[in-house]
């Protein structure tokens, strides 16, 4: 009797426990109130996974295959906990996405009242001091400028969250930008006259304040990173924190733990302080001066090195005479800028910050010049105008496992791409989260049925001299067969303007390439033109989602190693052979087979996608490393007859025309 | 001098490409697993191509890293598949789907060879059986199952 009660008693707490799978059920309140909703098992496995780790205030890492739901499977647990939850995610237009779009559909389904943010990086919000600061005659911008100027003037007047993403007529790099959007540099803080009404302070109040804030990774880690004033805020602020995207944070966490220096920012600094003498400080014209000496100091060693943007390792170069010659006139120009602006201390708010900024550029050069420090690495990359410094940390894994530890709160990652082979090792390893729960599930897609994944006889070894006529032959074959909608996908830049250039004698679709417009404007271009091919590298391995029969075949030239030039890759070789381990296994292999997933999963995106997915990289099947990536590929339909794939490829053109005319 | 074992099948389920193909590729993926270096001898070329196309549509956990003749790293992937005799041959194992008494037998350690199910190719097979007796090879002969259980086991 009394065990009877007990277990009674159980069921009830199980019961009430589990409001994440009643709402995930088929009579649940997601099916009833959302259009479409189907009750998935990995999606509700995820739920619960979620919710589980939530109450219990554990690590947990989820790669959820794609078409998983993924996104509704951590929102609504974490809505429903009632904590206060910080959901960071991989780019801006994903934010929105999650923003405008998931979310509000699941607080109407939940009836929730959770008050929720959306807080974007001090870049995209407008600086009203700044604004005023150009407001007058300022000689220093030109009339394109002007024009935008009188624009975001206009716009200023009427907004409520003073996000520059809501001018959409401005184009996303717009020469204007720099003119009305703060810095860390050139923010004067708590000092600005404006502070009160600043847009970045009342958008970061706002996320204080809310159940949940919708960030991003550069975002998140700067704020951990204590990498901007007011930052440092919003963690110890929440009890749940969500990482979507979250194989992209190891790279960026990297990124924020490590120091950089632009001589941008040596420009930039000069810049202003030539506005500063020329409106408030005119008799300061030795200021200006010296500013002007540390611009052309920093110019001069950017004329150090080639005319083409490259990357390189630090360390070494910097020991050479010529530079370690330029870095020592830099230095000695800082100095004297240092000394001179010392002498107006205090006559100007504006001036003061300059000062820090001085101080805070002089100590930058001083650790990024420094060869002895150990466990990082230093590197330097050079665009037309201008040098970056880096130093990042060859592993973030202890200092990121800290701040999990210091944080009383859950933390939830999630992915398509984590795991590599069968586990989650990599990653944990690289984040340091030894201790996380992990759980795998797979996309509900029928891939055997659904794609072919095709990896073509008798290709040239990769690097070899003839790759080039192979790829253009089986991209013109692909493309023929398809009509268009294909992606081609490459590693370098090279081999892609090599394959665009020739193909558009081999065949008459239209050939986009990237780097002729953005990101987004060329795959606006794609979907509008049925039978296009998209050549692209880097970006358009990730984040594009383009469904049905828009997108029926991605061609990938070359598995995605990393370039062995790379210095920060090369630094973490060296320590990892000095660690007794194995480099390749460790460190390259694992980061090509997440980039491979990715560049994969651009093919299928949803349960009715079909689609050919060809690798033209012999080394898949020929060297024993291969089974590490088919391992962790979804399961399509394996062949190596170009033709099985071509046939494929053709029965779906026929059976899209089929459709056409049927829906006609 | 190569030991030979003869690999035997009986009447099985129909299937797109003959069972001791199948068979051939599961001694294959055997041998690369114990790191024994194996050259797949076909007929033709278009054998071979099957062959290469049964391996690579193994299960992901049972991948076996292979090279048609002609492709692949200088060396070769540790499975080899040809349709002609190598002038140097230098490969542990030759697993024998050419029908036909090979080249250079005795610069193998081992070879492989199959009594297929049908008629007019387990006549050739006892045929090359007997050759090789009579050359005094040591030989031995399996069921084919043999091989499937193991690597399914």
């Amino acid at each position: 009797m009394i065990f009877g009660i007990i277990a009674a008693l159980f069921c009830h707490i199980e019961h009430a426990m589990s409001k994440v799978a009643d709402l995930f059920a088929a009579t649940g309140q997601l099916a009833e109130n959302i259009a479409g909703f189907t009750p998935r098992q990995a999606q509700t496995d995820m739920a619960l996974a979620v919710e589980k780790a939530i109450e219990a205030q554990q690590s947990l890492i989820v790669e959820a295959g794609t078409g998983t739901g993924k996104t509704f499977a951590y929102l609504a647990p974490a809505l429903l906990s009632g904590d206060k939850v910080i959901v960071s995610t991989g780019t801006k237009n994903l934010q929105e996405q999650l923003f405008h779009r998931d979310v509000p559909v699941l607080k109407k389904a939940l009836g929730s009242r959770a008050h929720v943010a959306l807080l974007k990086g001090r870049s995209n919000y407008l600086c009203l001091h700044r604004l005023a600061m150009h407001g007058g005659n300022s000689t220093l911008v030109n009339d394109e400028v002007l024009d935008e100027l009188s624009e975001v003037k206009a716009w200023s007047t009427s907004t409520k969250s003073g996000d520059i993403g809501e001018l959409t007529t401005l184009a996303e790099d717009a020469k204007v930008l720099p003119f009305v959007t703060s810095t860390i540099d050139n923010c004067l803080g708590k000092d600005c006259p404006d502070y009160e009404d600043c847009y970045l302070v009342k958008a970061r109040r706002n996320a204080l304040d809310a159940d949940m804030v919708v960030v991003n990774h550069h975002l998140f880690f700067a704020d951990m990173a204590l990498k901007d004033t007011g930052f440092g805020e919003l963690i110890p602020e929440a009890d749940v924190i969500i990482f979507d995207e979250a194989h992209q944070i190891p790279d960026v966490a990297s990124e924020y733990f490590g120091e950089a220096l632009s001589t941008r920012q040596i420009h930039d600094l000069a810049k202003d302080i030539e506005l500063l003498y020329r409106t408030v400080l005119k008799d300061a014209q030795q200021l200006q001066r010296a500013a002007e000496k540390c611009k052309v100091a920093a110019s001069d060693l950017r004329l150090q090195f080639g005319e083409q943007g490259e990357r390189g390792n630090w360390r070494q170069k910097c020991q050479e005479p010529v530079i370690q010659k330029q870095l020592e006139m830099l230095e000695s120009a800082l100095k004297v800028l240092y000394e001179v602006i010392k002498i107006h201390l205090g006559r100007d708010k504006e001036l003061d910050t300059v000062y820090d900024r001085i101080v805070e550029i002089q100590q930058r050069l001083a650790t990024l010049t420094d060869t002895q420090q150990t466990g990082v690495s230093l590197w330097y990359e050079t665009t037309l105008r201008h040098i970056t410094l880096h130093l990042t940390p060859l592993s973030i894994a202890d200092k990121f496992a800290a701040n999990v530890k210091a944080a009383k709160c859950s933390w939830i990652f999630t992915s398509a791409t984590l795991k590599v082979g069968e586990g989650f090792d990599h990653f944990q390893r690289q984040m340091g989260l030894y201790d996380a729960q992990t759980l795998a599930l797979d996309s509900p897609f029928d891939y055997p049925q659904q794609a072919i994944l095709c990896v073509p006889r008798y290709l040239p070894e990769p690097n070899s001299r003839e790759m080039a006529a192979t790829l253009l032959d089986i991209a013109a074959q692909l493309v023929k067969a398809s009509d268009g909608r294909c992606f081609l996908l490459f590693t370098s830049h090279a081999m892609l303007r090599l394959v665009a250039e020739r193909l558009r004698e081999r065949v008459t679709n239209t050939i986009l390439v990237q780097g002729t417009t953005t990101k987004r404007a060329l795959l606006e271009e794609y979907l509008a033109d049925p039978h296009a091919v998209l050549l692209g590298t880097g970006a358009f391995w990730e984040g594009v989602d383009v469904r049905g029969d828009a997108l029926t075949c991605v061609m990938i030239d070359k598995l995605p190693f990393a370039s062995p030039d790379d210095p920060l890759l090369q630094a973490r070789i060296e320590d990892c052979r000095r660690q007794g381990g194995n480099p390749f296994g460790q460190l390259q292999i694992p980061q090509a087979v997440i980039t491979l997933k990715q560049g994969a999963g651009r093919l299928i995106r949803d349960a009715t996608d079909k689609g050919v997915l060809v690798i033209c990289d012999n080394r898949l099947i020929t060297r024993d490393y291969g089974k590490t990536f088919v391992a962790s590929l979804p399961p399509m339909h394996r062949t190596r007859t170009l033709d099985t794939a071509l046939q494929f490829l053709r029965d779906l053109r026929e059976e899209g025309k089929n459709n056409e005319t049927t829906s006609d | 001098m190569p030991n030979i074992t003869f690999y035997l099948h009986d009447q099985g389920e129909p299937s797109d490409v003959p069972a001791h193909w199948l068979t051939a590729c599961h001694v294959a993926a055997e041998l690369s697993s114990k790191r024994q270096w194996c050259l797949v001898l076909c007929e033709s070329q278009q054998q071979a191509e099957a062959v290469d196309e049964l391996l690579w549509q193994f299960p992901a956990e049972r991948f076996v890293a292979h090279n048609l003749s002609g492709e692949g790293p200088a060396k070769g992937a540790p499975v080899e598949i040809a349709w002609q005799a190598p002038a140097r041959p230098n490969r542990h194992t030759l697993i024998n789907l050419s029908g036909q008494i090979p080249a250079d037998v005795e610069r193998y350690r081992q070879l492989i060879d199959f009594v297929p199910a049908d008629e007019a190719a387990k006549q050739s097979a006892r045929e090359r059986y007997k050759a090789f007796r009579a050359a005094g090879y040591s030989l031995e002969t399996q069921p084919a199952s043999s091989i499937t259980e193991k690597q399914h086991g």
